[in-house]
């Protein structure tokens, strides 16, 4: 189980491939720095930087890269093959590659949160975006990891999720709200250190409750996924 | 044929009709490229994407257009359109893109390609002509539909239905520039990676990444910073740009004496991409 998550974070981090997640963290920081430096109010940018970038951008497509990233690849190259053949159960690898994503999403998207937190306002506002961007980064991937069982083109059907339920829809029908990652995510923020900037209709109970069932949920269904999974041939 | 020293004549013969040349070369991986984008002459799996978007674009464009036809009232211009609908040319660019070139990288069809008196300006003009096409079709036809809702319904005669087409042909002219635009940026995107699903996250997170950074900057304490905020998005370069030239003040912009900086900055933004794209391949190994 640890050889399945020592390669995977391998395919992840392998030639220089780790470059590619620094991007998004390092703008998130740097926006924030900039603004601190201009000592503009965060009344002004905290709604800009935290949520429409870290929240909304940030930590949904980093844990959507990774998450499909750990598996979807796999699939893709057909070297899945070799950890299906070994004798390991079909739980212990999607356990192990789950964990894999979820603490990489975790740290690359929890870090620049918090610091982002701590330049908009307080420690405090730092440590719930923490806490409340992990909770999210394992919902998301098991979430992502399950897209990449269930469909050849998980990347799609992520971004299907992401743009279109959470982007689109949420704006226009608000009752796709109370399942949508990113809105549990604002509530638990909103709930350890209230802001103005952030507003949902989800409450705290809701947010927790329903991250929970996504993240066992997603992992116990991935884990049924690959003990039927079988290899199709070329993508059309 | 049977030439002394030959021992089997299995009857291959030399080529000796005319030879069609580049252009016909650009033309077609343009027409494949097009039918790729809108995953035609492929699997039912290929069209699910591009005509989910499509469908989407199509059935907002007949809301908007029955809306106007019975109630009267204009839900969306058609620039406005475009500008409503950016996540979903932002997915379109992301399925599409990936397709047309990231697949050529992966299969290895790059050296085969190559291999013809087909030069790298060729491929890239066809591809890039092939994404923007995909991309205005996308707007230009939900448009049209918003178009024929609205002149079939207009109660002025032919005088309403002209100033209708005058209303149509900037709005195709603004889809022109959401295509191009578009088109450069993601196939520049998709180009440096043959993992599909990589090129699509990457092209996403590219044009996602750069709208808040447009709220930041509008909110610095300078109104120069303000004016230029626009400048860092592609969605909103381009709607400034449609603002400084029509001058209507609705995307919410303030442009200040700045509009003319857009443009150009829309202009280098394309061809340093198609720059980019043509250094992209000028040595091509198969990944």
């Amino acid at each position: 189980m640890s050889t399945v998550a020592f390669i995977t974070a391998r395919g992840l981090f392998g030639r220089r491939r780790a470059l590619l997640l620094l991007p998004l963290p390092i703008l998130l920081v740097g926006l924030a720095l900039l603004c601190r430096m201009y000592d503009v109010s965060p009344d002004m940018w905290g709604q800009a930087v935290i949520v429409a970038l870290g929240l909304a951008v940030v930590l949904p497509v980093v844990a959507l890269i990774v998450g499909t990233g750990v598996l979807g690849s796999e699939v893709d190259d057909g070297t899945i093959v070799h950890i299906l053949t070994k004798p390991l159960a079909r739980r212990d690898i999607i356990l192990a590659k789950y964990a894999v994503a979820a603490s990489v999403t975790t740290v690359v998207s929890a870090v620049p949160l918090f610091l982002t937190g701590v330049l908009a306002g307080s420690a405090r506002l730092g440590g719930a975006l923490a806490v409340a961007a992990t909770v999210g980064a394992f919902a998301y991937s098991a979430l992502f990891l399950l897209f990449s069982l269930v469909s050849r083109r998980p990347v799609l059907v992520g971004l299907v999720y992401i743009l279109v339920w959470e982007g689109l829809l949420g704006n226009f029908v608000s009752g796709t709200k109370n399942l949508a990652i990113g809105q549990y995510v604002i509530a638990i923020t909103d709930k350890i250190a209230p802001n103005g900037m952030m507003d949902t209709p989800v409450s705290l109970t809701t947010a927790i409750v329903m991250s929970a069932i996504f993240t066992v949920a997603g992992t116990v269904f991935a884990i049924n996924r690959l003990g039927s999974f079988s290899l199709a041939g070329e993508t059309s | 044929m049977s030439e002394a020293g030959v021992i089997h004549d299995i009857g291959y013969q030399r080529y000796d009709g005319p030879r069609l040349g580049r252009f016909a070369m650009q033309q077609a991986l343009y027409v494949h490229g097009l039918r790729a984008a809108y995953g035609l002459g492929r699997s039912a799996k290929a069209k699910i994407f591009p005509w989910l978007v499509f469908g989407i674009m199509l059935l907002v464009a007949v809301i908007v257009a029955a809306v106007r036809s019975t109630i009267g009232e204009v839900i969306f211009t058609y620039t406005q359109f475009a500008d409503q609908m950016s996540f979903l040319i932002i997915f379109f660019v992301a399925i599409v893109a990936p397709q047309l070139v990231s697949r050529d990288l992966r299969s290895g069809t790059l050296p085969l390609y190559f291999s013809r008196p087909l030069r790298a300006a060729d491929y890239v003009a066809a591809k890039f002509a092939a994404l923007a096409s995909a991309i205005w079709l996308l707007l230009g036809v939900p448009q049209f539909i918003m178009f024929l809702g609205a002149a079939f319904t207009t109660k002025t005669g032919f005088k309403g239905v002209w100033n209708e087409v005058l209303d149509l042909v900037p709005g195709w002219g603004y889809s022109l520039l959401w295509a191009v635009m578009f088109a450069g940026i993601g196939l520049l995107i998709a180009s440096f990676t043959g993992k599909q699903a990589f090129a699509a996250g990457g092209i996403v997170a590219v044009f996602l990444m750069t709208a808040p950074i447009v709220g930041v900057l509008a909110s610095l304490p300078s109104t120069t910073a303000n004016s230029l905020a626009g400048l860092a998005s592609p969605m909103t370069l381009i709607a400034g740009i449609n603002q400084w030239i029509s001058g209507d003040e609705g995307t919410g912009l303030d442009l200040g004496r700045f509009g003319p900086v857009y443009a150009i900055e829309a202009v280098c933004l394309i061809a340093s991409c198609l720059l980019l794209l043509l250094a992209r391949y000028r040595k091509v190994a198969s990944l």
